[in-house]
């Protein structure tokens, strides 16, 4: 009976999708902007065979290499290069035979006779076409084209990590609020108790307990252990209620409202000016690495897709097919699971792709102000033009990148938009 | 009404109280010595004036209180922790701490280092000088060591330092009881005390406090960087902020209102059509990148297009007269105001545009243009009105956007403003000018939402917050 059921769900979703599928494809500009976005994905993908100071295969004294994929496993600390070529310059190598990326720079490599801000269209020192620094050079003499290739790879990734991890606890605090609503969310008092308990002891073992690890370790790993800390103490206290109540000594239930606390919790977070507090909060942790500009941006920007999913469920909460799950016994996680969320998904969408496109600009900003610093991003490109107003092309390439990039987003988002809610377009 | 306005008032104070403590949290976890980096140049004449001197600045900048109303740690850390003054004390200490465990003997060890230094500051200068020197610097360091090797090596300096016949006999006694002191450190750790957690009340005397209460009486506190107080220099920096806000606001709302009406009334003409794709550019450009551009281009001679200046206000002297003031400093702002306001307007314009073509679908403008009223009257008496609801609420929405807007804004033009002093202030780590920032800011967002919806009431009257807050 539930494989029936199923089937039939599935179908009536699947026209869902056709119908918005549809809707979405009358979008020209909506459709040419995923276009784009697939190449965006593929650039950030491949990006180490686009643009690779080491050759993507050669041939050095008769033996024959790959060293774009050998670094992947060197990096990993698979594998070794050789010794005599472990430090060589790969451009003065004596090869039997090469093929170099299509732009045979790596973002860091510093051209020394192309340096000092080598116009594309200007005279260039280099041995052949092959060589030539296609978007130009930056004071050092890096491959501006190559940094282009890398900044592509960091817009992506900042949009897919922060978007990710907003996603989870959008979708988290969301389904809280729209599936349970100020009365649907009954706990027993023990479990209550046990969780309110849990807080302050989760805190202490994950945070307090581990004093020398805090100060000797490394941020990130120790961060997250903590977390794992934090997780284990909850689980085990509600493994404690769980095994109470099945033991029926866990006290009278109670209705807890959620959607009023999640819906203020959301309030709250929305009244804090999120520029000033990332700043900040970068500002202090010494580590200037990108990677905790894409978590905080994901814990801030949360709220729009929790919304988004609350209503969703608040609709699909009264649906038939939910009270049918519920009649059958299916426990309040997995219809919400199983079945709500699901279909609560793709309104999602949009805000996702509008939260990636803030993301993306949010991240650009912040290496333009030199905040961030490490990779080379479209941002940090822009910033290096202040310096030299003459070379035009530190400041209008980057720029138009990320603007491109932002704005594709927004209209995929507009367009996804549009297709759900065909009655609204304007 | 009434209900709404508590409620929200009630938001208001718990979303002051959740970022005050991030902002508190982050400022005291931020590295560096708060009354280091107050006093800058250091400080002549012997150990004991340093000291005081030490002393004063910290409790001018209230340093030397607890932290928070109440400490919840684990066992092994005591209470009393902030009565140590020194920052690289206490941090020394804490660590030792987190390695050992045994606070009660880390004391002890303390009090022994203490003792040695007092000695060797009283022994005759006529000993062996390079001795006494090495003594001396190997005591003072064990006040920062806490890696057992760095301790470790800083013992055997002391010990070879004592090889010297006048000094052993002048300090050895005390020398042993230092090492000894250490020795039980490491030989009786307590690590289980960090497992048992433990919960102290400090009362309301306490850095946080203080702090707080002090930021609603318009004391901030002391800058690190220019030791002025905090509110002079956020004073004199917000009216440049204020000014570009208040000029970018004016020029957003009397250029895209009309704009926005325009495309209305003139739905899907050419120009409309282009005007509205237009639009969604405008909206989609980066400011910063703009901003790039109009300076690369626009104040350089490099394109021989040098029509606006590069950076800053224009210099002005005491006797230039009001006129020559004001046009040296619209002059300057010409770019920054432009920079601000461009994406505002575009999306206040979309915003003015869609909100008219709703209204235009009503029933009662139908009604309106029924009975015969002229286009005019229908356009701005009826319809105007009633679409202008959703900007209003945009003012305040817009507003903290502004403020961030202005940041980099007033970075690229080097314009002295709040957000030129944020980062300022990031970069010379000077924490309580870029807290107290953060926590204006979060005050004026919050006010401006609850402005938002004020607005939205007064002018709608059909809007409910009894309903609404439900």
């Amino acid at each position: 009976m539930f494989k029936r059921k199923k089937h039939i769900e599935s179908l009536e979703s699947n026209a869902y999708w056709a119908r918005v599928s549809r809707e979405f494809k009358k979008n020209r500009l909506a459709v040419w902007s995923l276009r784009i976005l697939y190449v965006l994905l593929f650039i950030a993908i491949f990006a180490d065979f686009i643009a690779n100071e080491k050759p993507i295969y050669c041939k050095v004294e008769g033996q024959t290499y790959f060293p774009v994929i050998k670094s992947y496993g060197v990096q990993l600390g698979l594998d070794e290069w050789p010794k005599d070529l472990a430090m060589a310059d790969w451009y003065k190598l004596d090869y039997g035979a090469v093929l170099w990326a299509p732009i045979p720079y790596s973002a860091k490599t510093i051209d020394f006779k192309n340096n000092h801000y080598r116009s594309p269209f200007g005279p260039q020192r280099v041995e052949s076409n092959k060589f030539w620094h296609w978007l130009g050079t930056d004071e050092l003499g890096h491959d501006i084209a190559a940094g282009m290739i890398s900044g592509t790879r960091t817009a992506m990734l900042v949009g897919i990590i922060a978007m990710s991890i907003a996603t989870i606890l959008g979708i988290f605090f969301g389904a809280l609020a729209g599936f349970w609503g100020d009365d649907r969310f009954k706990v027993s008092r023990l479990r209550l108790y046990l969780n309110i308990l849990a807080i302050p002891l989760g805190i202490f073992y994950g945070f307090k307990a581990r004093p020398l690890a805090w100060y000797e370790g490394s941020f990130g790993s120790e961060l997250f252990k903590s977390i794992g800390i934090v997780f284990f103490v909850f689980l085990l206290f509600n493994g404690i209620a769980f095994l109470l109540e099945r033991a029926k000594r866990s006290g009278k239930m109670i209705t807890i409202p959620v959607d009023l606390l999640v819906m203020r919790f959301i309030e709250i977070m929305n009244s804090i000016p999120a520029l000033l507090l990332l700043l900040s909060i970068v500002a202090i942790i010494n580590d200037q690495s990108i990677i905790y500009v894409m978590i905080i941006i994901g814990f801030i920007r949360w709220t729009g897709i929790a919304r988004f999913i609350r209503s969703e469920l608040l609709r699909v909460r009264r649906l038939e097919y939910i009270e049918a799950a519920e009649a059958l016994g299916l426990s309040k996680w997995k219809t919400l699971f199983r079945h709500a969320i699901p279909n609560a998904l793709t309104p999602v969408l949009i805000s996702i792709s509008f939260g990636i496109a803030g993301a993306i600009l949010l991240e650009a900003f912040f290496s333009f102000l030199g905040i961030t610093d490490g990779d080379v991003t479209w941002g940090s490109i822009l910033k290096t033009a202040r310096r030299y107003p003459s070379a035009w092309w530190l400041a209008v390439l980057p720029g138009a990148a990320i603007f491109m990039t932002v704005t594709i987003f927004n209209l995929i988002g507009d367009g996804l938009s549009n297709a759900m809610n065909p009655k609204k377009v304007k | 009404m009434q209900k709404y306005l508590l409620k929200r008032f009630w938001i208001l104070l718990l979303t002051l109280f959740a970022v005050s403590l991030f902002a508190f949290a982050l400022s005291k976890m931020a590295p560096g010595d708060p009354v280091e980096q107050f006093e800058d140049v250091p400080i002549q004449g012997s150990k004991a004036q340093r000291l005081r001197s030490y002393k004063r600045t910290a409790q001018k900048l209230g340093v030397d209180k607890p932290l928070f109303y109440f400490q919840f740690s684990s066992a092994a850390y005591p209470d009393t922790l902030y009565r140590i003054t020194n920052y690289y004390e206490r941090e020394t200490i804490k660590r030792l701490i987190a390695r050992y465990g045994n606070w009660e003997l880390i004391q002890n060890y303390w009090h022994e280092i203490h003792e040695m230094e007092r000695k060797i500051e009283k022994l005759p200068d006529s000993l062996d000088r390079n001795a006494l020197i090495k003594l001396r610097q190997n005591t003072t360091d064990l006040f920062v060591f806490h890696k057992p090797g760095k301790i470790n090596k800083a013992f055997r300096n002391i010990h070879t330092a004592l090889e010297n016949e006048a000094l052993y006999s002048a300090i050895h006694q005390d020398s042993e009881r230092l090492a000894n002191a250490y020795q039980r450190v490491v030989n009786e750790p307590s690590k289980y005390k960090h497992y048992v957690p433990k919960f102290a009340w400090h009362g309301l005397d306490n850095q946080y406090h203080i702090w707080f209460s002090n930021f609603f009486t318009g004391n901030f506190g002391y800058s690190y960087e220019s030791n002025q107080k905090i509110e002079t220099k956020i004073w004199s920096h917000l009216r440049w902020t204020l000014l570009l806000n208040v000029l970018a606001l004016f020029i957003i709302f009397s250029i895209s209102i009309p704009i926005g009406v325009y495309g209305a009334v003139h739905q899907d003409s050419w120009l409309d059509h282009w005007g509205s794709l237009g639009l969604f550019i405008l909206y989609s450009l980066p400011s910063f990148w703009i901003a790039t551009l109009l300076i690369i281009f626009f104040t350089t001679p490099e394109y021989g297009m040098d029509w606006f200046p590069t950076h800053g206000l224009g210099d002005i002297s005491e006797d230039d007269s009001f006129w020559d003031i004001f046009w040296m400093r619209a002059y300057h702002l010409v770019l920054p105001v432009f920079c601000m306001s461009y994406a505002s307007l575009a999306f206040v314009s979309r915003q003015m545009r869609g909100g008219m073509i709703d209204v235009f679908q009503q029933d009662y403008i139908r009604t309106a243009r029924a009975k015969g009223l002229a286009e005019q009257l229908v356009i701005w008496k009826h319809s105007f009105r009633n679409a202008l609801f959703p900007i209003i609420t945009l003012v305040a929405s817009i507003f903290p956007g502004l403020l961030a807007g202005s940041l980099v804004i007033e970075v690229i033009f080097s314009i002295p403003g709040m957000g030129k002093l944020t980062i300022d202030s990031i970069y010379a780590r000077d924490w309580p000018v870029v807290y107290t920032i953060l926590m204006f800011s979060a005050l004026m967002t919050m006010i401006g939402i609850l402005v938002a919806d004020l607005l939205y009431a007064w002018a709608d009257p059909r809007v409910s917050f009894a309903k609404k807050s439900k």
